[in-house]
């Protein structure tokens, strides 16, 4: 494991954390070579360092006491411009002030080239140790379960086969008029997280269960837009 | 691990069996000896100077040779002292009690006679389980079971379960190269023995009941590095209760033992398969059939009587994947030029009315069997007889019967590799019947050919070759 990751959960740790916030879990990502997208986190009360970032963006809240952000209203999309950017922090740390919220930050991102929604996730079985699962966004994964599940390290070929065995794997290739999706970025995303020096090889001992959703598989890139590691109860040594 | 001492013991000692009554230790020497063990069994007893006419030894010290296999049939709480006694004197001990870690209150037991066993260099079977069963080595833990071996290695976490495959296996045709129980799984684990399994020349298909694989891990390296090399067949139990209780992410709340197995079952071509009839049916299509990783099943011919029952089957193909689909030209015209009597249809399936199948005393089917064969490309040919029309039937003229299946076996051994070649005969369960299909079950599987009960059976059983088949062809 690379030292700054190393870092990233002992810091999260020492801080009586369970669950990694966003801008951690998402550099644990990135290190893995999970395309991730380009933005800042704005700590409480100072000025959003936007320069260098291009719009539409997005605003998410940074709270111990928000992990499910979207629920406590702490997620905003498809902000224009800067102006509509820092707008959306002021506005969330107001509400963090309200509802009584520790305010950790507000992460500002560029919103991701709109695309197809997958969910790519990880959990440590007792029983069959880093397993991996790739299920289609939204409804299908909600109501319908589709998902297909693998048992770490992954190899190229699992990655394919666990792509057509979604039932609404058809979406994927084309159907319904939709564009086909570049099949190889989602391989590329289950190999790093799922594959022999993938994440949850890698980090078997500190993670217990990881959610990436949605990644949004676009034609140039499949970028890994909201991300959640839950801790391991004890770390490895 | 070696396992080769547990399912070939030379010197076999039993610790519980009474001199004078009859427990499970007593079954265990009754049985194998029934067998024609012949090695050196020795009773274990503290005072009787022989048990069951053998002659006792006091302890296993007192055995004055190291033991193979211990069967350990005493009372829970005594076992723990009895493991730490056997280092250095024993191999491998079944310990068939129960009252470990299967009960709350027997859990700090089991823990203790796993310490027993590591710190005495002796691997545990079970506890909570039955035994062994091995052809080859002339063991066994029940009555009845067959003396001759076979190519197929079974390992259970439920005894009783283990009586079933056993016994209910063999009467469909099943041998086995040998079959343990493992109960808890305390110390030896499914893993090593499917990896055992493996490497034993005479094993040539696995079949597994699990439920609850605490080396899952292992089990997934074994497969995973074998590649296919032999077929395994999975019967999972306990899986729907098996929910995650406090997962704090979508994942983990979607993430169920059966899903897992589900992508397991892709990533290293096991069958997985849903009660104990289909696990059976499928083991012995691996028994007989030889999966092609060329050419995986996908188009069987189906070919019988029972018009039906062939509706029936070719839905019961299509719904596991399997496609009823008509014949070339070519095999349609020439069983169109064979002019079989109206009410005959030869598309696919072949549905053949008994009047039809008893031309030339049923050696028509040879003739029916070497068109599709030759000209009809089926990946597999599925041929079913509804037994109690013949038999019931006041046309007695020959044995339609006997000439239907040898016909069979003679048009299958003319064209070796071409298709599976599976026989479904249906009984109506009357004794005269029954018997019948025994006699013919038992010559066909001989030659090589699967004979199944029902075609939902056939369909099942040929699901699982061709899933273990499409998994050969994608990684070689």
């Amino acid at each position: 494991m690379k030292p700054e990751l190393k870092q990233i959960f002992l810091q999260a740790r020492a801080a009586g954390r369970s669950v990694l916030d966003e801008p951690a879990a998402k550099r644990v990502l990135a290190a893995y070579g999970l395309p991730v997208p380009r933005g800042v986190t704005v700590v409480p009360g100072q000025k959003p360092a936007l320069e260098g970032l291009r719009g539409p963006f997005a605003a998410k809240l940074i709270s111990p006491d928000a992990s499910h952000k979207s629920d406590a209203g702490g997620v905003r999309l498809g902000l224009a411009d800067a102006a509509a950017a820092v707008a959306a922090v002021r506005e969330m740390e107001a509400l963090s002030k309200m509802k009584n919220l520790r305010l950790d930050g507000v992460l500002v991102e560029e919103m991701a080239p709109a695309g197809i929604e997958l969910m790519v996730g990880g959990l440590i079985d007792p029983r069959f140790g880093p397993v991996l699962m790739l299920g289609l966004g939204g409804v299908f994964v909600e109501i319908f379960g589709d998902t297909a599940f693998r048992v770490c390290p992954i190899d190229r070929l699992d990655a394919e086969e666990m792509i057509d065995d979604l039932r609404g794997a058809p979406l994927l290739r084309g159907a319904r008029g939709r564009a086909p999706v570049d099949k190889s970025r989602i391989v590329g995303a289950l190999l790093a997280v799922g594959g022999e020096a993938g994440l949850l090889m890698e980090l078997e001992g500190e993670l217990a269960e990881l959610d990436i959703n949605p990644l949004i598989v676009a034609p140039e890139a499949a970028t890994a837009c909201d991300a959640r590691i839950v801790l391991a109860r004890k770390a490895a040594e | 691990m070696s396992f080769g001492a547990v399912f070939r013991p030379r010197v076999l000692a039993v610790v519980g069996a009474s001199a004078t009554g009859v427990n499970p230790g007593n079954e265990f020497i009754r049985h194998t000896r029934a067998l024609g063990y012949d090695g050196r069994l020795v009773p274990i007893h503290p005072h009787a100077a022989s048990v069951e006419g053998l002659p006792a030894a006091k302890s296993f010290a007192d055995v004055g040779e190291t033991v193979d296999f211990a069967y350990i049939a005493v009372g829970a709480p005594q076992v723990p002292d009895l493991i730490a006694s056997a280092a250095g004197k024993v191999r491998y001990a079944q310990v068939m009690s129960s009252g470990f870690g299967e009960l709350a209150e027997g859990r700090a037991l089991e823990q203790r006679l796993v310490e027993a066993a590591r710190s005495a260099g002796v691997r545990v079977l079970g506890p909570n389980c039955l035994g062994v069963y091995s052809p080859r080595g002339r063991v066994s833990f029940i009555g009845g079971a067959s003396p001759e071996p076979g190519p197929v290695g079974v390992i259970t976490q439920s005894g009783g379960l283990g009586v079933d495959i056993i016994l209910r296996g063999q009467n469909r045709g099943l041998r086995y190269s040998g079959l343990v129980t493992l109960g808890n799984s305390a110390d030896v684990g499914p893993a090593e023995v499917v990896e055992y399994f493996l490497g034993d020349p005479d094993t040539g298909v696995i079949g597994l009941y699990a439920e609850d694989i605490k080396d899952g891990r292992a089990f997934f390296r074994a497969l995973r590095a074998a590649r296919g090399a032999k077929p395994v067949v999975v019967l999972l139990g306990g899986q729907t209760s098996q929910g995650r209780s406090a997962a704090a992410s979508h994942t983990g709340s979607l993430a169920s033992g059966a899903e897992i197995w589900r992508g397991l079952a892709r990533q290293t071509g096991i069958a997985m398969t849903r009660t104990l009839d289909e696990f059976l049916d499928v083991l012995l299509a691996f028994q007989t059939l030889a999966p092609r990783g060329t050419r995986p099943t996908r188009r069987c011919v189906l070919f019988g009587n029972g018009g039906g029952t062939s509706v029936l089957a070719a839905d019961a193909f299509g719904s596991r994947g399997l496609e009823v689909v008509p014949m070339p030209e070519p095999a349609i015209a020439a069983l169109v030029a064979l002019k079989l009597p109206p009410g005959t249809s030869v598309v696919n399936p072949i549905d053949a009315p008994a009047y039809t199948l008893r031309q030339e005393d049923g050696r028509i089917a040879e003739r029916i069997l070497d068109i599709v064969l030759q000209h009809g490309a089926p990946d597999a040919i599925v041929m079913h007889i509804n037994l109690p029309v013949f038999t019931a039937s006041t046309i007695q003229g020959a044995d339609f019967l006997q000439n239907l299946v040898d016909a069979a076996i003679r048009a299958t051994a003319r064209h070796p590799g071409r298709a599976h070649f599976v026989l479904v005969l249906r009984s109506d369960g009357s004794e005269a019947v029954e018997r019948r299909r025994r006699e013919f079950r038992e010559k066909a599987v001989k030659q090589g050919i699967p004979v199944h009960d029902e075609m939902a059976a056939a369909a099942d059983a040929l699901a699982g070759v061709a899933f273990h088949e499409r998994f050969l062809s994608s990684r070689r």
